[in-house]
């Protein structure tokens, strides 16, 4: 599968006169099909001050029903159906997914186009469900890896909603069920068919789909809110933030740097993506030593997470005692330095690019897998051919765009270092 | 040795290999025994190989190997690319044949081991906390009583001769099932099979599992005192319907009508989420279910001869706990009681006769399914388990609620700040009264002001709390 290209089911791509995309993708996995609706709107949009952690909160209000479909029936059609279902939200989308047999798909696909169109909830069940949100952020925060990125993202950032994560400041969680009409001004600004793709992967052929979706979606009417999210100014210097811990546990490092926003069509970000492996997986030098080798460390990757604008280039160490975290720093930014001092071996590379191929190709073995894969792209360019056009890049990355690369992004004015331990790390 | 087959055209190759052999096998004083093999396998070198050398040929595969303990079954599971299957297969071949036993392996694998004990179980996930303590507390007495990964002393006493001999003893051609799916070339099942009898015929002996049953005991409430913002909460006790139990399928409907995993449909989810924004959710199980904070569906491969009933009740406020609590336990009377609706009872028959087919959605699951058909003496699942639900009736399904299920001798695990407290509450059995940030239906404060003055008959003798720190000591 060398020179294949990485995604290579047919599909068709459609858009509908109110702005809203349809990605079919017919695949040879009988009977089931999933529906994965990405609104192209995540915590990223929460740009007033004191929304953080709307998009998500709003993700829980979509399953508060319509006048036609109160939560009971809707919950009733799932069961009959036997449908899995489920939500999440992140930084750049919020995703509504569903996967079920042939024969329901289109009682499902319009049971959707009646939430999206119609929902309808009361105040109380919008207080209500608040405390279910506040219970999420509860049960997430005994892991030490959320408090960190939430600590990480607030020292990084001045001005662009990445600022904070998903599930938002508790202090603005806390005010969600006074929040009731701005609610509502949300779902009006966002829960637009512009703002909309729907991704359908299965035993199904693609002019039917249309047909169905114009039936069910075609009604529904484009918005007119833009909206702008302020841009982060560069950073002049390093930062640093430490956590104390009240529970047991192993020290946590987390170096991040400014990275640029995901693209298809430059070098950049797919060599940065690169070096997230050459420098930080399991095969790469410096894990053998830590990991492998002297075992000061039991927990190493690193991660160049695709984003809509520019984020972060992170690398997380769980290291074993307290008073190495200081040394174990000084490693992972020689890692650093080296990528920017000289070119890596050309057969390094080419083992990276055989990974993340292969990789890629490993984990499409289901039709909710493809969606799943299709709605993470799709949320950042709109379609499945950006997964060509990256993979073509990773191919056309070499081993000087990895110094030149590593030379501006690993500076020390864009990077933020946090901590978190139960004794004196720092 | 049994070889599972499932021949198609697709490049990617899926194997499974399982030893009917687990946790419950551990010698004695030796607990971690067979957790520990396990990584030594999947997460060391080979005799040939350095698990370095392995990580380095495996890396542009993009292929790992993963291992899966329980009580009674070690999976090993790898998918692979046809590109890579005869350079993948020799490797794995000999990961599994021909181990390296390197004491700096060892060292690793142990320290990964206690820091899942010690840091990620008692530190960070409260939830599987108290769910893995609630198998301690039902099986107690139980081979099963242990932590898979045994306990932080007995790793520390392992040694490499201990997990050879468990290998030895434990690995053999009569334990395994290899299942392959996918494009494979033409007698590669064979040679698999061949392969793997280098293994021992026979298992040389088989510890701990001498067919005791499990006891129904009296309510218990064991309590692990952390710092944490809620308070996870699991209860349960032992049932004897298992798969291929006559039972099974009308017991897995009432389960799922109760609390469907991770889905909002259960009565559980409804009255104490939806209805009372409580927590984050609240499920109900009859088959264990590890880790069902990171999936939406059952891993395949951890069949057990004992199962246990339970529920997942999701972090909630402490003053709220003893309230939560309350409800479960109503809501669990309240179907034992009342059994289901007819409505009820067909909407979630379409759900699971439906749903069954999303469960085994990959080749992987596929493989895994089988396997445990297998060890339950079933049938393909998906057929199994439409055949038993088209033969029910609402009569037949509360029937069996009322057979199996209890409100009473129940064990109930809690894991959270301030328990001393809140067990003087439980025990003096004091009013919990609930307060909402919004109006409610007259229904709910009605069920309220019932739930809230909810007896719970529980000795202070069969009271613990327990520092989060002697967990799994």
């Amino acid at each position: 599968m060398a020179n294949a290209k990485v995604f290579a089911y047919e599909y068709d791509q459609h858009d509908f006169d109110n702005g809203l995309r349809l990605i079919t993708v017919p695949v040879p996995y009988p009977e089931v099909v999933s529906l994965y609706i990405v609104v192209h709107a995540g915590s990223r949009n929460e740009v007033e001050e004191g929304r953080s952690g709307f998009a998500h909160f709003f993700e829980h209000m979509m399953f508060r029903g319509t006048p036609d479909y109160p939560p009971e029936r809707y919950e009733a059609v799932l069961q009959e159906t036997g449908a899995s279902s489920n939500a999440y939200t992140d930084d750049d989308r919020t995703v509504y997914h569903t996967t079920l047999t042939r024969e329901d798909f289109e009682r499902m696909l319009a049971m959707e186009a009646d939430r999206f169109q119609h929902l309808e909830y009361k105040l109380e069940d919008f207080q209500t469900e608040a405390l279910a949100v506040y219970g999420e952020y509860n049960k997430d925060s005994a892991e030490p890896v959320n408090k960190l990125f939430e600590v990480l993202r607030d020292t990084a950032f001045d001005a662009h909603t990445y600022k904070h994560t998903t599930m938002g400041f508790l202090r603005d969680i806390e005010k969600m069920p006074q929040m009731y009409d701005y609610s509502r001004l949300f779902f009006d600004r966002f829960y637009r068919p512009e703002y909309t793709t729907l991704v359908v992967v299965g035993d199904v052929r693609p002019d039917e789909v249309r047909e169905m979706v114009q039936r069910h979606w075609g009604g529904w009417r484009r918005g007119t809110y833009k909206v702008e999210v302020p841009r982060e100014p560069a950073q002049k210097g390093g930062r640093e933030a430490h956590i104390p811990w009240k529970t047991h546990t192993l020290p946590y490092l987390l170096i991040a740097q400014k990275a640029p926003a995901y693209c298809d069509n430059q070098v950049d970000c797919a060599a940065l993506d690169l070096i997230s492996f050459l420098g930080f997986s399991e095969s790469s030098p410096l894990y053998e030593r830590l990991v492998i080798e002297e075992q000061s460390v039991d927990l190493l990757w690193a991660s160049n997470a695709d984003h809509i604008d520019p984020y972060l280039f992170t690398v997380m160490a769980r290291v074993k005692e307290d008073d190495q975290v200081g040394r174990i720093k000084e490693q992972i930014l020689s890692t650093f330095e080296t990528f920017a001092a000289q070119p890596i071996d050309p057969g390094k590379l080419e083992s990276v690019k055989s990974h993340l191929r292969y990789r890629f190709a490993l984990g499409l073995n289901n039709s909710e897998a493809i969606a799943s894969t299709l709605a993470y792209y799709v949320s950042l360019r709109r379609t499945p051919e950006t997964i060509n056009k990256l993979y073509t890049l990773y191919e056309q990355v070499t081993a000087e765009d990895l110094v030149r690369v590593a030379r501006w992004c690993f500076a020390e004015q864009g990077r933020t270092v946090v901590t978190l331990s139960n004794g004196g790390a720092q | 040795m049994k070889v599972i087959a499932l021949r198609d055209s697709s490049p990617l190759v899926s194997m499974r290999l399982v030893f009917k052999t687990g946790a419950a096998q551990d010698p004695l004083r030796q607990a971690g025994a067979a957790w520990m093999t396990a990584s030594m396998l999947a997460g060391g070198g080979s005799r040939t190989r350095s698990y370095k050398e392995i990580i380095d040929a495996f890396f542009p595969m993009g292929v790992s190997v993963g291992s899966q303990v329980d009580k009674e079954m070690i999976c090993f599971a790898a998918e692979a690319h046809i590109d890579h299957l005869e350079r993948f297969y020799v490797i794995f071949r000999d990961m599994l044949l021909d181990p390296g036993w390197r004491a700096d392996d060892f060292e690793r694998l142990r320290d990964d081991t206690v820091n899942y004990l010690e840091v990620e179980l008692r530190g960070q996930n409260d939830e599987e906390l108290a769910k893995e303590v609630l198998y301690q507390r039902v099986f107690a007495g139980h081979p099963y009583e242990r932590h898979n990964a045994g306990t932080v002393a007995s790793l520390r006493e392992l040694k490499i001769v201990d997990l050879r001999e468990f290998y030895l003893a434990q690995f053999a051609q009569e334990n395994l099932t290899i299942a392959l799916a996918g494009g494979y070339p033409e007698g590669f099942n064979e040679r698999a099979r061949r392969d793997f009898t280098a293994l021992p015929l026979k298992a040389r002996s088989q510890n701990g599992l001498d067919g005791t049953v499990p006891e129904i005991r009296p309510n218990e409430l064991f309590m692990i005192e952390k710092p944490a913002r809620g308070v996870a909460i699991s209860l349960g006790f032992p049932i004897e319907v298992k798969r291929g139990h006559a039972d099974y399928p009308a017991l897995l409907l009432a389960t799922s009508a109760l609390g469907q995993h991770r889905m909002s449909s259960g009565r559980l989810f409804t009255r104490m989420r939806q209805l009372r924004g409580l927590n984050y959710g609240d499920y109900s199980y009859i088959e264990h279910f590890p880790g069902g904070m990171y999936t939406l569906e059952p891993s395949p491969n951890l069949a057990r001869s004992h199962q246990i009933f339970q529920l997942w009740i999701r972090p909630v406020e402490r003053e709220q706990a003893h309230f939560a609590l309350r409800l479960a336990l109503h809501e669990l009377e309240r179907l034992v009681r009342d059994g289901l609706s007819q409505e009820e009872f067909e909407r979630t028959r379409s759900f699971l006769s439906k749903y069954v087919n999303l469960l085994l959605k990959t080749k992987e699951a596929e493989l895994g399914y089988a396997i445990d058909s297998e060890f339950y003496g079933i049938g393909a699942f998906p057929k199994y388990l439409r055949d038993g639900l088209k033969q029910l009736t609402l009569e037949s399904v509360n029937d069996a609620i009322r057979s199996h299920l209890r409100w009473d001798q129940i064990a109930i695990v809690m894991a959270g700040e301030g328990m001393g407290e809140l067990r003087d509450r439980i025990l003096a059995n004091e009013i919990s009264p609930m307060t909402y940030n919004s109006p409610k239906p007259d229904e709910i404060l009605e069920e309220d002001r019932i739930v809230e003055r909810r007896p719970l008959a529980i000795s202070a003798h069969c009271t613990t709390i327990l520092p989060v720190e002697e967990i799994f000591s």
